[in-house]
């Protein structure tokens, strides 16, 4: 026993610079043993939340949408606007992250998961749509707001009144996307989907006559049919209840519960409600006030 | 002996500049480490004892509870608004007995709900977003309350035949139920989510103190357990005497207190994460599945009672179904399809769990006869699910609320309340686990050997204490 500790004391010197060797090995032993434990105590506080978690971080990345008006549009000076962007931004704030270290990336609805698997953003802000099946791929945090499925047409268009007069109609398939899913595989309803990369260009197709209807969230329509005007027209008969979650990297339990404390409070205090009538007051849509149902960190 | 010469040799450099090259200074030193090292055992084991103690008050008695009371808050508020649905199904005529049934479930689900609302504001106490959600809550239960008499006074008034009620109820009723959709049932479950991830949080703070606290008790011990046998050995070859009596007594003391507290605190590691493992994060699972469960229903309800809605309530049941058990994406259609090919594979394996969701988390941790029955109930909820929908689609609008409301096996009413009840007594039996482990951490932390360890660990760290200065003290006096 006791010649083990002069070995174990010895090494310790050893590793000690040459000048220092002189000093009270006793005392430096409690100092160490005093570090050490501070160390072990408090090293309980920050190991739950792991290096890849994005509570505690400093900067953030944030996945958003790059052409989707009100959500997430990046404008011609390189900024990134809209209810998401805001959203994000009042949640970093919450973790402790300032504006400007946030660095935001555009993503594509067919994008989002990648972006959180390979790193390249910490967290996804953008329309994401809570569902099983990408809950196997990432975890969610919120939903921060839950819209619902509608349907845009052509102002012109008499035939298309509900989501089921869309059986034999061409439909817009946005890559990524769960709204077409919805449609044709959850409802059944035989629409004729046609490709294309994004919402953006779903609504191109749509102005001009390549497909009949583009289905996909209120928020997302209500930012679109503003910027097209009088040319199209929304159905105003919504069928779903979209859960907008925040992506997180598979398994970031303290950074999701962490985000779901920050979103109660954005509900609490009043911004949710802000931020949702700056974007969306304008529109004709039901906004609710109230903080959704959250997913639970899993 | 090896120990001698090193004993002597060692001291040289530092002691020289401490100015402690006699003899009763080295005696002093050494007593003085002991006596030291007394000390920095009884701190750590001291902040030891106390994060167990925090441990065990947080997921036994604060977090923990508030799980379980906004888990029982959720439950009788959706319950209340599954009997309100209930009675206007019903309506009139030969259906009198079930809208008696279901208005006095409502009166004891409200009762519960104000019950399980008090609870949680007083568990709730620290946290001032987790008060704000239990005061909003409160105020929106007034709020419901009073829609849904408004709807069930009107309905009373239209006295019509079984079947959906007139528009004007419909209309007072979706107020009511999107209040309780929107409002109440998100914030209930959002705080029964809140005390989750607090338990979560100090689980894993408390585990990794508890076992860096162990290391250092065992550390921290033997230190003083060297310092006492070198004080021990340096007496015995310098003042050729027998073995010094108080430090023995010392040294027997240091051991007894020093394996208790180790053991103590392993005790409490074992309790802490049965309680967290075996009991809570079950709980929690089960209360969630029962809450999402309860939602589900009424969306099935819902799909009857408001035909303008049929999409989204539809749509909202799968997905809450899925919440459950997730095999794969789809159609309601592909969920039945996908339940009854997992619960095949389940059936003849239990360790065969191809799906996902609240019940594949519980299949995979803990699986046993009380899950199989409740992945059986939940299997004949669907079914007869699968039938409502088809006598609706089919245009047999009666016929489906009579598959929902009968009161007989086969109906959907009355096997869903059989797989709830599976659900309560799963949860029953895990409530049995982790009060019985937080009961033993409690008892183990408030006896030892010598009564209260908060009494024990400073008695035995000043009674080593007063025993190495009685040990050396007629030394010393020898030098004078």
């Amino acid at each position: 026993m006791k010649r083990e500790r002069v070995t174990a004391r010895g090494r310790a010197r050893a590793a000690e610079p040459e000048g220092h060797s002189s000093k009270a090995p006793r005392r430096r032993a409690y100092g160490s043993v005093a570090v050490v434990l501070a160390l072990g105590l408090s090293t309980a506080a920050c190991s739950a939340g792991g290096p890849t978690s994005v509570a505690g971080r400093q900067t953030l990345r944030i996945g958003v949408k790059a052409d989707q008006p009100g959500l997430g549009l990046r404008l011609a000076d390189g900024r990134f606007t809209g209810f998401d962007v805001d959203v994000a931004t009042y949640v970093a704030a919450r973790l402790g992250v300032r504006p400007d270290h946030i660095t935001f990336v555009p993503v594509t609805s067919a994008t989002r998961e990648k972006v959180l698997e390979n790193g390249s953003a910490d967290m996804v802000v953008a329309t994401y749509s809570i569902t099983p099946e990408r809950g196997t791929l990432v975890t969610f945090a919120g939903p921060y707001y839950v819209a619902h499925q509608d349907t845009m047409v052509r102002a012109a268009e008499t035939t298309i009144h509900t989501v089921h007069d869309l059986t034999g109609k061409r439909l817009c398939k946005a890559a990524g996307s769960n709204s077409w899913k919805r449609v044709t595989l959850e409802l059944g309803i035989a629409a004729i989907l046609v490709p294309a990369p994004s919402y953006s260009a779903c609504v191109a197709m749509l102005l001009a006559g390549t497909v009949d209807a583009v289905s996909t969230d209120d928020l997302i329509l209500a930012g679109f049919a503003d910027r097209a005007g009088p040319a199209v027209r929304i159905l105003n008969a919504p069928f779903s209840d979209e859960r907008y979650g925040i992506g997180l990297k598979k398994g970031d339990l303290s950074g999701c519960e962490a985000i779901n404390r920050a979103v109660s409070q954005m509900y609490l205090d009043g911004t949710a409600t802000r931020l949702l009538h700056k974007w969306f007051g304008q529109t004709r849509l039901a906004l609710d006030p109230y903080v959704p149902q959250f997913e639970g960190c899993d | 002996m090896p120990p001698q010469t090193r004993g002597r040799r060692r001291p040289v450099p530092g002691f020289g500049r401490l100015g402690l090259r006699t003899t009763p200074g080295r005696v002093r030193a050494l007593a003085a480490v002991a006596v030291l090292a007394m000390a920095g055992f009884y701190i750590v084991a001291n902040i030891a004892v106390g994060n167990a103690r925090d441990g065990l008050r947080v997921i036994g008695h604060d977090a923990g509870p508030q799980v379980l009371a906004t888990g029982d808050l959720y439950f009788a508020l959706s319950d209340m608004d599954s009997q309100v649905a209930d009675i206007l199904l019903a309506g009139g005529g030969s259906r009198q007995a079930t809208a008696q049934q279901a208005l006095s479930r409502y009166g004891q689900d409200r009762a519960r709900a104000d019950r399980a609302a008090l609870q949680a504001a007083e568990l709730s106490a620290g946290d001032p977003t987790d008060q704000a959600t239990v005061r909003s809550v409160l105020d929106g239960l007034g709020q419901y309350e009073r829609l849904a008499t408004q709807a069930l006074d009107l309905d009373k008034q239209a006295n019509r035949p079984a079947g959906p009620p007139t528009a004007t109820v419909i209309a007072v009723y979706r107020e009511a139920t999107d209040l309780m959709k929107l409002q109440l049932l998100p914030q209930a479950y959002n705080l029964t989510l809140a005390g989750g991830a607090t338990v979560r949080e100090a689980y894993e703070a408390k585990r990794s103190a508890a076992s860096s606290g162990r290391v250092w008790v065992a550390l921290t011990g033997l230190a003083v357990l060297v310092a006492l046998a070198g004080l021990q050995i340096y007496l015995v070859a310098r003042f050729r005497r027998r073995v010094n009596f108080a430090l023995a007594l010392a040294t027997a003391v240091l051991i007894v207190v020093g394996v208790s507290a180790l053991r103590l605190l392993s005790g409490e590691a074992t309790q802490l994460q049965l309680a967290k493992a075996d009991g809570f994060d079950s709980i929690l699972t089960m209360s969630r599945a029962q809450a999402i469960s309860n939602s589900m229903h009424a969306d099935e309800i819902r799909f009857l009672l408001d035909p303008g809605r049929k999409d989204t309530y539809s749509l909202d049941y799968l997905y809450k179904a899925q919440a459950i058990l997730y095999d794969s994406a789809g159609s309601l259609g592909d969920f039945y399809t996908g339940l009854s090919r997992a619960m095949l594979a389940y059936q003849a394996s239990s360790r065969s769990v191809t799906f996902f969701g609240f019940y594949g988390e519980e299949a995979r941790v803990h699986p046993g006869p009380a899950l199989t029955a409740v992945l059986t109930r939940f299997q004949q909820v669907q079914a007869d699910d699968q039938r409502i929908r088809q006598l609706a689609g089919a245009g047999h609008g009666r016929q489906a609320i009579a598959v929902l409301t009968g009161q007989a096996a086969g109906s959907s009413s009355y096997d869903f309340d059989r797989y709830d009840q599976a659900i309560v007594s799963l949860i029953g039996l895990r409530r049995a686990t982790f009060d019985q482990a937080i009961r033993t951490g409690d008892q183990d932390l408030g006896r030892s050997v010598l009564g209260s360890w908060a009494g024990l660990l400073p008695l035995a760290a000043l009674g080593v204490a007063i025993l190495v200065i009685a040990g050396v003290r007629p030394r010393l006096a020898e030098y004078r």
